[in-house]
C-alpha cells in the first residue's frame, strides 16, 4: 500500500510567492510561510515524535501489542482512568502543529483508534467499531473552553460539505484547500485571512478551525430558517393528591423559584410557563402587568385547547414578579386537593400547543401514573414476570402515545425532560420515550418523599442543576466521514431524521451519543476522518455550529486494530447495544450477545494474535489495552439494567437503561464498575487537600475479600454512595464518623452524613464531596449506610456492586474468565466459527 | 260590573264574566272563556297569613275559600270543586259565623299563605357575561354588575361565568389567586361532562365533597356560588379586571362568542348544584352567538325550567344577538328580556337596576321556583296557558280536550315570577247543551301559585273566582264581555299561533274570529250597512284587532327577529292595560288652548302648534309641532313673558317621566321635531287617514277632530268596521 498522503505532502509546502496570491491585500503573509515551514521540515524524525508524543500526533509508528494474561490476576482497576490508546497519525497529517488538532476523547472517541482498511478485517477482528460522542460536555474548572470562530467565514467543502479543519491541505499558493474527506479542491473564502475587527490582513494559521479539532462557528443567516429561538421552559407539574402529599409540588416550586436567576437567560429572552395537572389541566395567565397569576382550569382533556392566546408563556424577565408570585403560592395552591388521577397525556399535548410555535423544553414533574387518556397507563409491573423471558415486555413502551408525541415534538424543536417522583410504579419505560426521542433526559426518584430531607435535597439539587445547565436549542447533528465509511446505527436520546441526521430539539449537557460505524468500501487512504457537526442555537440566541473532527490512521493489520482498541469506548458501545437488544428482544439475548462478543474478541485474539491457534491452554490472553474489557463486560452483565434477576423492579431497570444509553464515559465507567475505598485504614493523605484538590483513597477491586469485620468502606457508582460498616467496627470510628457510640446505635439506610468536628469526619466528608463533584451531570448521589448484619435488602443491594464476587445467580470474575475460556475452546474447534 | 275593581282584588280579567252554560254556547261566543291572571298582583290590604292552608281531600286538594259551604256547628266544610265534605282541623274549633278565618271572608277570594317551609338556600344569581365587547361597553357592563352586588340581599349567592371565544366559570371560593374553569366555545358539553369538568362529581375525587356544608350548600358548589357578603370583594375585583376577550378576530369575521356553551355550562352548573332552588341565570350578551341553533336553546330552556331556574337575557347590541334562537330560555322560565343598543344605554342600566327593585319590606320583588295550579268545578276544564311557563304535566280532571297554548295540563312551572307577571289562561265549558241550568249555578276556578319568596319563605297565593253560568242567548253574557281583556287574550293566541304558523294564516284567523264575534253580537239589518251597531262593551274591540293586525307582534317585516322575539316576550308577560298600549299606542296632544288630551292615532293629530306624546310601551316619544319647534329653537321658553310656553314644553316631559317611572323594561325615549329625522318613528305609527279626509298627504290639517271623553270610543275604526260591514252585510 502506498501512502499517497505522505507523497503528496511536499505539495503542501508552500513557498511564499509574493503578493500576487493576496492581490487584494498589502501586507505580505510572511508569517504564513514561516510558521508553516518550521514544523514541516524537522531535522530529525525522533524529535518530532518526541514533540508530539503526548498529543497523539506521533509519527507513523504502530501501536504495539502488549499481551496480558487474565486468569489468576486481579484486574488492575487503576487503568480504568487511563487515557485511550494513542492515535498514531502519520507525520504532518494536520496542517498546523497544534496539540489540539485532533479530537479530545471527552468530546469524541472511537472504539478503535486505528481504522481497518477493509470491512473483512473489521469483521475478522470481531471488534466493534463505533464513535462515542459527547458534543455538549460540561466544562469543569481547568477545562479549555471551545474556541469560537466569530467572523462567520465558514469554509466548507463544495461537494461533501465537510467543514474546514486541521486535517485539510492547502494548494495553489494557499488559494485553494483540499477537502480531507473527498479530496475536492475548494476555494479559500475571500475573508478567510481578513480580520474584520481590525480590518487588516490576518494570520491564517491562527484561525481556530485550523488549530482545533473542537471548534465552534458562529453561523451566518444561511444556517437559520428563522431567528434563533429563545430558551423556553414549560413546566408540567403533577398536582394530584400523591404529588402534593409527597411534597413534590412544594419542593419543585421552591426550587424553580430559587433557580430563576440561574435559568439561562443572558439576553432576557427566556420564556417560561406552567401547566399543573391532575384530572384537569391548570394553566396560569402570567400577564406582566398583574401581580398575581390567574389560574385557568381546562377539564376538557379529551380534546385539549389553550384557554387563552397570550400570557400563558411569558418572558421570564418581564413577568418575573408574577412568576415569583405563582411559585411562591404553588406549594399551597393544591394543599387541600383530594383529586387522584392524572392526565399527563393531555397536559403534554397542551404544552405542545403552547410552545411548539417556538420550540423549547417541557419539563415534566410527575408523581403518579397517568391514568386518563390519551397516554393513560396501567400499573403493569408484575413481579411474576421478573426474571422471565416476558420481562422485556415490561421494559418496552406500553403506549405508543409517548413516542408519537415525542416525534411530533422533535419536528417542532420541543424537548421533554421527565422527572419521575412516584411513590409507586411509574412506568419509566413508557414515559422515558418522551426524553428518548427529543434529546431530553429521564430523572427518577423512586419512593420520593420530601419529608425525608435526603430526598428533598437530592431532588432539589439535581433539579436546580438541571435548570441552571446551559442547553443548546433547535439542534441537528450529523457525522460525516471519509469515503468508504458509513454511520450505520445510532444510540442515545434523539430522533433520526433523513437517515443520518440526528434531530435534537435540545442538546442536554453531558449527553453521549453512540454511533456504530461500517466500512463499506476498502479504504485506500492512510488516514480517515470523522467530523461531527452540531448546528444549534445557544441559550444566548446565537446560531452556532460546533464541529468535532477526529482523524484516525488506517491499517490492514489486525494486530494494530487490537493494539488501538479503546476498552472504555467499546464498553460504552456494548452497553448501548445491550440495552437496544434487551428492548428489541430479551434481556437474556442481550446478555448472551455480550458474552458471545467477549468470547469472539478473546477467541480472535487467541487465534490470530497468539501462537496457540487452537486447543486448550491454561491461560486467557488479551492485549494490555483491553485487559479491563472482561471486567467491564462483567460489570455490565451484573448491572441493574441487565442482570439476570427476578428481584429488580422494572422501573429501576428502565431507568438504568436510560442512563446506560446517555451517560458519557466518565460517568458510565463508574456506573458499571463502582469505585470502592476503605475508610478505616485509608492512607494519611486521603481526604486531605493535595495539589489537585482532595486526594482520593486508592480504590479497591470490587471483591468482598476486602471487607474486614472492623472496617468501614465507601462505594460509589455515580448514582449512589454506600458506606459499609463492619460488625466489629471500632466505637471510636462510630463516634468520629456518625456521632454514635457503637455499631449498634448506627442507623442504617438513606442518611445525611454528619459533619463532625474531627479529622476523620472531615476527611470522609471531603472524599464524598469530591466524589459528588467528580462526575459529570447534575447527579447528587444519595448516601446509604449499610450495616454488615443489617437490613438484608440493603446488604444485598450493596453487595450486588461487588462484581468480582459471585452473586446469587451471576458468576464471579474468575468464574467469568473461566467461562469465557471454556466457551472459546468450544467455538474455536475445527468446526467452529473462526475460519478466515 | 267593574272589571278593574275585580282586577284589583283578584288580579284577574276575564273575557266573559258570565259563562255560557254549555259547550255549544261557549263555542258560539267565539272568544273563549279565558282570563289574564296576575298571580302576585300587589294588594295592600292582604293580611299576612302564617298558617298552613286547609285543603280538601286528595286528589282534589282544593283550598278552603269563601265559596265553600261551611257548617260551623259540625265543624265541616264542603268543597265546591269535588263536593266532598271535609272536617275542619282541630285548631279551627272556635270557628263561628262571626269568627271566620280570613280565607273564608268574601273580600279575600285572593289570599296568600306564608308557609312554614323556608328555602334551604337563599336566592342565587349567576351572571353570564359576554366579554366580546368594545371597551366602553364592557366597562359600563362591569360597572352595572358591580353596582348590582350592592342591590342583592347580602345572603344571596352569586356566581360568575364570562365568555367570548371560550366560556370561563370563575371559582369565587378560591383564595390563592383568581381561578376559573375554561370550556371550549365550539363544543357541546353534556350536563354530566360539565359536572365532572367543574369537579362537582365523577371520577378522580378522592373523598366525596358532595356532602352539604353549612346552610345546605354542597361544598363543591360553594366554590362557584358564594354569598355576596363573602365574595363581594373578590367578585368586584374579578369584574373590575375583566378584559376584553383576548382571542384575535379576523377582520372579516365577527367575534367568536360562545353564548350557547356559556349558557349550557351555566345551566349545567346550576342543575348539578342547586336543582329545585330559586335562581336566576342572568345572561349579558353583546352580540350574536357564533354557535348554537334554536333547538339547542330549547333543550337548555327545558332543563333550566325543570330545575326551577330563571334565565334572563340582557342584550346590549345594535345588531342581532340571537334572541329569536334563545328566547325559549327566557320565556320558559319567567325571566327578563331586555333589548338595548349597548350596555352604556339608560335602557339597559336602569332596566337592570329595576330588576332588583324591592318591596316595602326590603325584599326583592321577585319570586322563584313558582308553579301555578288551576282547579275548576266540573262544568269546566282548562285548555291551556299562554305566558312565561312550561307545562308541569299535571293530568288532573280539570284538563280540557281543547288545546290552547301550553295545554294538556292543569299546572305550569313558571320559575320566575314578579308582581307584574300575567298569564293568559283559557277554559272550556263541558256541560252538554240542553241540560237545565240550576238557578244560581256558577263555575268556580281556583288558582294556586306556590313560590319561593325572595325572603326565603315559601308562599302560596290562592285566588278563587266564581262566575255565573247563563243560557246561551242570555244578554248577561254579552253584557259581561270585557273587550279589553278579550283583545289581549286573543292577541296572545294570535302571537302564540304566529310563533308556529305562517303570518297570513294568523291574520286570516284573527279576521275570521272578529267577523264571527260581530256576527254573533252586532246588531245590523241585512243589506243596510249603516245599520251596523256594536254594543259599547264591544265597540272598540274591532279597533284593537285592527291595530293588532298592524302591530309589531304580527307584522314582523319591519323588525329584526330579535325585536320580534322581544316584543312578543313582553306582550306575554304584561297585564291588560300595558298590553293594550302595546297593541294600540296612546297619543296625547298638548296645546295652548286646552288641557292635554288623547288624540287619534292618525296623522291628522299632527299640528304645528301642539306637542304630541306617543307611548307605544316600548317607546315614549315627544313630538314638537313645527311652530313649537321653531319657538323652542328660538329660545322663547327662556324669555320673560313666555312662561306658558315653557310650561307647555315641560308638561309632556313630566308626563313621560311619570310613564317611565313604573315601566319595565325602560322604554326608548325619543324627543323630536316635526320634519326631524326621528319623527319618522311617530309617522310610522300613525294612520295616514288625512288622505281620506283631505286628499293631501301631510298637508295642513283640514278639520278639527272631534274628541269625546273617551277617545278610544271614537278612534278611527272605519277601515276595519268597513270591512266587517262588507263581509257581514
Ligand atoms: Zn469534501
Ligand atoms: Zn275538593
Amino acid at each position: 500500500q502506498l501512502q499517497p498522503s505522505i507523497q503528496q505532502q511536499p505539495s503542501q509546502f508552500f513557498t511564499p510567492a509574493g503578493d500576487q496570491n493576496y492581490a487584494s491585500t498589502t501586507a505580505a503573509p510572511t508569517q504564513y510561510g514561516q510558521q508553516f515551514s518550521q514544523p514541516q521540515q524537522p531535522s530529525s524524525m525522533a524529535g518530532m515524535t518526541n514533540q508530539f508524543s503526548n498529543m497523539g500526533l506521533g509519527g507513523p509508528s504502530q501501536s504495539q501489542l502488549v499481551p496480558t494474561h487474565l486468569i489468576g490476576i486481579p484486574p488492575n482497576i487503576m487503568d480504568l482512568d487511563a487515557p485511550p490508546p494513542t492515535i498514531n497519525l502519520p507525520l504532518n497529517t494536520s496542517v498546523t502543529p497544534s496539540d489540539k488538532a485532533n479530537c479530545d476523547p471527552s468530546y469524541k472517541r472511537s472504539t478503535l483508534n486505528t481504522i481497518p482498511a477493509t470491512s473483512s478485517l473489521l469483521s475478522k477482528s470481531r471488534l466493534p467499531l463505533g464513535l462515542v460522542i459527547t458534543p455538549y460536555r460540561s466544562l469543569k474548572e481547568g477545562d479549555d473552553p471551545v474556541p469560537v470562530v466569530t467572523d462567520t467565514v465558514i469554509a466548507r467543502c463544495r461537494r461533501c460539505r465537510t467543514y474546514i479543519n486541521p486535517f485539510v491541505t492547502f494548494a495553489e499558493g494557499g488559494q485553494k484547500w483540499k477537502c480531507n474527506m473527498c479530496f475536492l479542491l475548494n476555494e479559500v473564502p475571500q475573508q478567510f485571512d481578513w480580520d474584520i475587527q481590525t480590518n487588516k490582513q490576518a494570520d491564517r494559521w491562527k484561525r481556530a478551525e485550523l488549530n482545533h479539532a473542537v471548534v465552534e462557528f458562529v453561523a451566518p443567516t444561511e444556517y437559520m430558517v428563522r431567528p434563533p429561538q429563545p430558551p423556553v421552559y414549560l413546566f408540567v407539574i403533577d398536582v394530584s393528591y400523591p404529588a402534593v402529599q409527597s411534597g413534590v409540588v412544594a419542593t419543585a416550586a421552591r426550587t424553580i423559584l430559587e433557580s430563576l436567576d440561574r435559568i439561562p437567560n443572558e439576553e432576557n429572552r427566556t420564556k417560561i410557563g406552567f401547566i399543573t395537572v391532575d384530572t384537569s389541566l391548570h394553566f396560569y395567565s402570567l400577564n406582566s402587568n398583574a401581580s398575581v397569576p390567574q389560574m385557568l382550569v381546562v377539564s376538557d382533556i379529551e380534546d385539549v385547547f389553550l384557554p387563552q392566546p397570550d400570557d400563558l408563556l411569558v418572558n421570564l424577565t418581564e413577568a418575573r414578579t408574577v412568576v415569583e408570585s405563582l411559585l411562591g403560592s404553588l406549594g399551597d395552591m393544591f394543599k387541600d386537593t383530594q383529586t387522584v388521577g392524572n392526565a399527563l397525556g393531555s397536559a403534554l399535548l397542551a404544552g405542545f400547543k403552547l410552545i411548539s410555535p417556538i420550540g423549547g423544553k417541557i419539563v415534566v414533574l410527575q408523581s403518579s401514573l397517568p391514568n386518563i387518556n390519551p397516554g393513560s397507563l396501567k400499573a403493569r409491573d408484575d413481579p411474576k414476570m421478573l426474571g422471565t423471558p416476558k420481562e422485556s415486555s415490561l421494559l418496552q413502551s406500553a403506549d405508543p402515545f409517548y413516542k408519537k408525541f415525542a416525534v411530533d415534538c422533535s419536528r417542532s424543536q420541543v424537548c421533554v425532560d421527565m422527572f419521575l417522583l412516584g411513590s409507586q410504579y411509574s412506568d419509566v419505560a413508557t414515559l422515558g420515550c418522551c426524553p428518548r426521542y427529543t434529546g431530553g433526559q429521564t430523572y427518577f426518584y423512586p419512593a420520593f418523599n420530601a419529608g425525608r430531607s435526603e430526598d428533598a435535597l437530592k431532588f432539589a439539587h439535581e433539579f436546580a442543576e438541571f435548570l441552571a445547565s446551559p442547553i443548546a436549542l433547535e439542534a441537528v447533528m450529523r457525522v460525516r466521514a471519509s469515503k468508504g465509511i458509513r454511520m450505520s446505527a445510532f444510540h442515545g436520546n434523539f430522533f433520526v431524521r433523513q437517515t443520518d441526521l440526528l434531530a435534537l430539539p435540545n442538546v442536554s449537557r453531558d449527553h453521549s451519543y453512540t454511533i456504530e460505524v461500517d466500512i463499506e468500501e476498502n479504504i485506500t487512504t492512510q488516514t480517515v476522518c470523522f467530523q461531527t457537526a452540531l448546528l444549534h442555537t445557544t441559550c444566548f440566541g446565537e446560531r452556532r455550529i460546533r464541529v468535532l473532527t477526529l482523524a484516525l490512521p488506517v491499517t490492514n493489520s489486525i494486530s494494530e486494530l487490537f493494539a488501538s482498541a479503546d476498552q472504555v469506548a467499546i464498553t460504552t458501545l456494548l452497553a448501548n447495544k445491550a440495552v437496544e437488544r434487551s428492548l428489541s428482544s430479551k434481556l437474556e439475548d442481550a446478555r448472551d450477545a455480550l458474552t458471545n462478543k467477549m468470547i469472539d474478541i478473546l477467541g480472535v485474539y487467541k487465534s490470530a494474535l497468539t501462537s496457540s491457534q487452537s486447543g486448550a491452554s491454561p491461560q486467557l490472553q488479551i492485549c494490555n489495552n483491553l485487559k479491563l474489557l472482561p471486567l467491564l463486560s462483567l460489570g455490565l452483565l451484573k448491572h441493574v439494567g441487565l442482570r439476570a434477576s427476578s428481584q429488580i423492579p422494572t422501573d429501576l431497570r428502565s431507568y438504568a437503561m436510560c442512563l446506560l444509553t446517555t451517560m458519557p464515559s466518565q460517568l458510565l465507567i463508574p456506573y458499571l464498575h463502582p469505585r470502592f475505598y476503605s475508610l478505616h485504614n485509608m492512607s494519611q493523605e486521603a481526604g486531605t487537600y493535595g495539589t489537585e484538590g482532595i486526594i482520593m483513597p486508592r480504590p479497591f477491586n470490587l471483591s468482598s475479600e476486602k471487607l474486614e469485620r472492623h472496617g468501614a468502606y465507601l462505594l460509589e457508582d455515580s448514582q449512589n454512595i454506600f458506606i459499609w460498616i463492619g460488625k466489629q467496627v471500632s466505637p471510636q470510628l462510630c463516634m468520629d464518623l456518625l456521632d454514635v457510640r457503637s455499631y449498634e446505635e448506627i442507623r442504617a439506610g438513606k442518611v445525611t452524613l454528619p459533619q463532625l468536628d474531627n479529622v476523620f469526619s472531615q476527611r470522609v466528608n471531603a472524599i464524598i464531596g469530591k466524589t459528588r463533584e467528580m462526575r459529570r451531570g447534575v447527579y447528587y448521589p444519595h448516601l446509604y449506610i449499610i450495616k454488615e448484619d443489617g437490613d438484608p435488602s440493603l446488604r444485598l443491594w450493596f453487595l450486588s456492586h461487588i462484581i468480582e464476587d459471585r452473586t446469587d445467580t451471576v458468576m464471579s470474575y474468575p468464574q467469568w474468565l473461566a467461562h469465557l475460556k471454556d466457551k472459546m475452546v468450544e467455538q474455536v474447534s475445527p468446526i467452529g466459527r473462526f475460519y478466515y | 260590573m267593574n272589571f278593574e275593581e275585580i282586577e284589583e282584588q283578584d288580579g284577574t280579567r276575564f273575557s266573559w264574566n258570565v259563562f255560557p252554560a254549555s259547550r255549544l254556547d261557549a263555542t258560539r261566543t267565539v272568544v273563549p272563556i279565558s282570563c289574564l291572571y296576575t298571580p302576585l298582583k300587589e294588594r295592600e290590604d292582604l293580611p299576612p297569613i302564617y298558617y298552613e292552608p286547609v285543603t280538601c281531600k286528595a286528589p282534589c286538594r282544593a283550598i278552603l275559600n269563601p265559596y265553600c259551604q261551611i257548617d260551623v256547628r259540625g265543624k265541616l266544610w264542603i268543597c265546591p270543586f269535588c263536593l266532598q265534605r271535609n272536617a275542619f282541623p282541630p285548631h279551627y274549633k272556635d270557628i263561628s259565623n262571626t269568627n271566620l278565618p280570613a280565607e273564608l271572608l268574601p273580600k279575600f277570594t285572593t289570599i296568600e299563605y306564608t308557609l312554614a317551609r323556608a328555602a334551604q338556600v337563599p336566592p342565587i344569581f349567576l351572571f353570564v357575561v359576554d366579554t366580546c365587547l368594545e371597551d366602553d361597553d364592557l366597562k359600563a357592563l362591569k360597572d352595572s354588575l358591580v353596582v348590582s352586588l350592592s342591590l342583592l340581599p347580602s345572603s344571596a349567592l352569586v356566581g360568575l361565568i364570562t365568555y367570548g371565544t371560550m366560556a370561563q366559570v370563575h371559582e369565587l371560593g378560591y383564595s390563592e389567586c383568581p381561578k376559573s374553569y375554561v370550556f371550549r366555545g365550539t363544543k357541546e358539553y353534556s350536563s354530566k361532562q360539565i359536572q365532572e369538568m367543574l369537579g362537582l362529581s365523577g371520577v378522580g375525587i378522592r373523598q366525596s365533597l358532595q356532602r352539604p356544608g353549612p346552610s345546605g350548600v354542597p361544598q363543591s358548589a360553594s366554590r362557584f356560588l358564594l354569598p355576596v357578603e363573602q365574595c363581594d370583594f373578590q367578585l368586584t375585583s374579578i369584574l373590575e379586571q375583566l378584559q376584553r376577550d383576548p382571542w384575535p378576530v379576523a377582520n372579516d369575521k365577527r367575534s367568536q362568542r360562545c353564548t350557547g356553551v356559556a349558557m349550557s355550562v351555566a345551566i349545567g352548573l346550576m342543575e348539578t348544584t342547586f336543582s329545585g332552588t330559586g335562581a336566576r341565570i342572568m345572561l349579558f350578551c353583546g352580540g350574536a352567538a357564533t354557535e348554537g341553533p334554536g333547538m339547542f336553546y330549547d333543550a337548555l330552556a327545558k332543563r333550566a325550567s325543570t330545575n326551577g331556574h330563571i334565565v334572563d337575557i340582557f342584550a346590549g347590541c345594535l345588531d342581532q344577538v340571537g334572541l329569536l334562537e334563545m328566547k325559549s330560555m327566557v320565556n320558559s322560565t319567567g325571566g327578563f328580556m331586555i333589548l338595548s343598543d349597548s350596555f352604556t344605554t339608560a335602557i339597559f342600566k336602569q332596566s337592570f337596576q329595576r330588576v332588583f327593585n324591592k318591596d316595602t319590606q326590603g325584599n326583592l320583588q321577585m319570586g322563584f321556583n313558582a308553579t301555578l295550579d288551576v282547579q275548576t268545578t266540573r262544568e269546566m276544564r282548562v285548555c291551556g296557558l299562554i305566558g312565561h311557563a312550561i307545562s308541569a304535566n299535571k293530568k288532573s280532571a280539570s284538563v280540557a280536550e281543547t288545546e290552547i297554548g301550553i295545554a294538556n295540563t292543569s299546572a305550569w312551572k313558571m320559575c320566575g315570577i314578579t308582581p307584574k307577571s300575567t298569564a293568559a289562561i283559557y277554559f272550556e265549558v263541558v256541560s252538554q247543551h240542553g241540560q237545565p241550568l240550576q238557578p244560581g249555578s256558577r263555575g268556580l276556578i281556583q288558582f294556586l301559585t306556590h313560590y319561593q319568596h325572595s325572603s326565603g319563605q315559601f308562599r302560596l297565593r290562592v285566588t278563587t273566582v266564581a262566575r255565573n253560568f247563563a243560557e246561551g242567548n242570555s244578554p248577561q253574557i254579552a253584557q259581561s264581555f270585557d273587550q279589553e281583556a278579550a283583545a289581549v287574550l286573543m292577541a296572545r293566541i294570535a302571537v302564540f299561533k304566529a310563533e308556529i304558523d305562517d303570518g297570513p294564516d294568523v291574520l286570516r284567523w284573527l279576521d275570521r274570529m272578529l267577523i264571527r264575534l260581530c256576527q254573533k253580537f252586532a246588531d245590523y239589518r241585512k243589506d243596510d250597512p249603516s245599520s251596523f251597531r256594536l254594543a259599547e262593551n264591544f265597540s272598540i274591540y274591532p279597533q284593537f284587532m285592527f291595530h293588532l293586525r298592524r302591530s309589531q307582534f304580527l307584522q314582523v317585516f319591519n323588525n329584526s327577529p330579535d325585536e320580534t322575539a322581544f316584543y312578543r316576550h313582553v306582550l306575554n308577560r304584561e297585564d291588560v292595560n300595558n298590553s293594550l298600549i302595546m297593541i294600540q299606542p296612546t297619543l296625547m296632544s298638548y296645546g295652548f288652548d286646552q288641557p292635554p288630551q288623547p288624540v287619534l292615532l292618525d296623522s291628522i293629530s299632527i299640528k304645528p302648534d301642539v306637542i304630541l306624546l306617543l307611548d307605544t310601551f316600548f317607546h315614549i316619544l315627544i313630538f314638537h309641532g313645527e311652530t313649537i319647534a321653531q319657538w323652542r329653537k328660538a329660545g322663547y321658553q327662556d324669555q320673560e313673558g313666555y312662561e306658558n310656553f315653557k310650561e307647555l314644553l315641560e308638561l309632556p316631559k313630566n308626563d313621560s317621566e311619570e310613564l317611565l317611572a313604573d315601566r319595565f323594561p325602560i322604554p326608548r325615549y325619543i324627543v323630536c321635531d316635526q320634519h326631524g329625522s326621528q319623527a319618522r318613528f311617530l309617522l310610522s305609527k300613525l294612520n295616514p287617514s288625512t288622505t281620506h279626509v283631505s286628499g293631501g298627504m301631510y298637508g295642513a290639517p283640514q278639520g278639527q277632530a272631534i274628541f269625546t271623553d273617551d277617545v278610544k270610543n271614537t278612534m278611527a275604526i272605519a277601515p276595519i268596521t268597513g270591512k266587517i260591514r262588507k263581509i257581514l252585510i
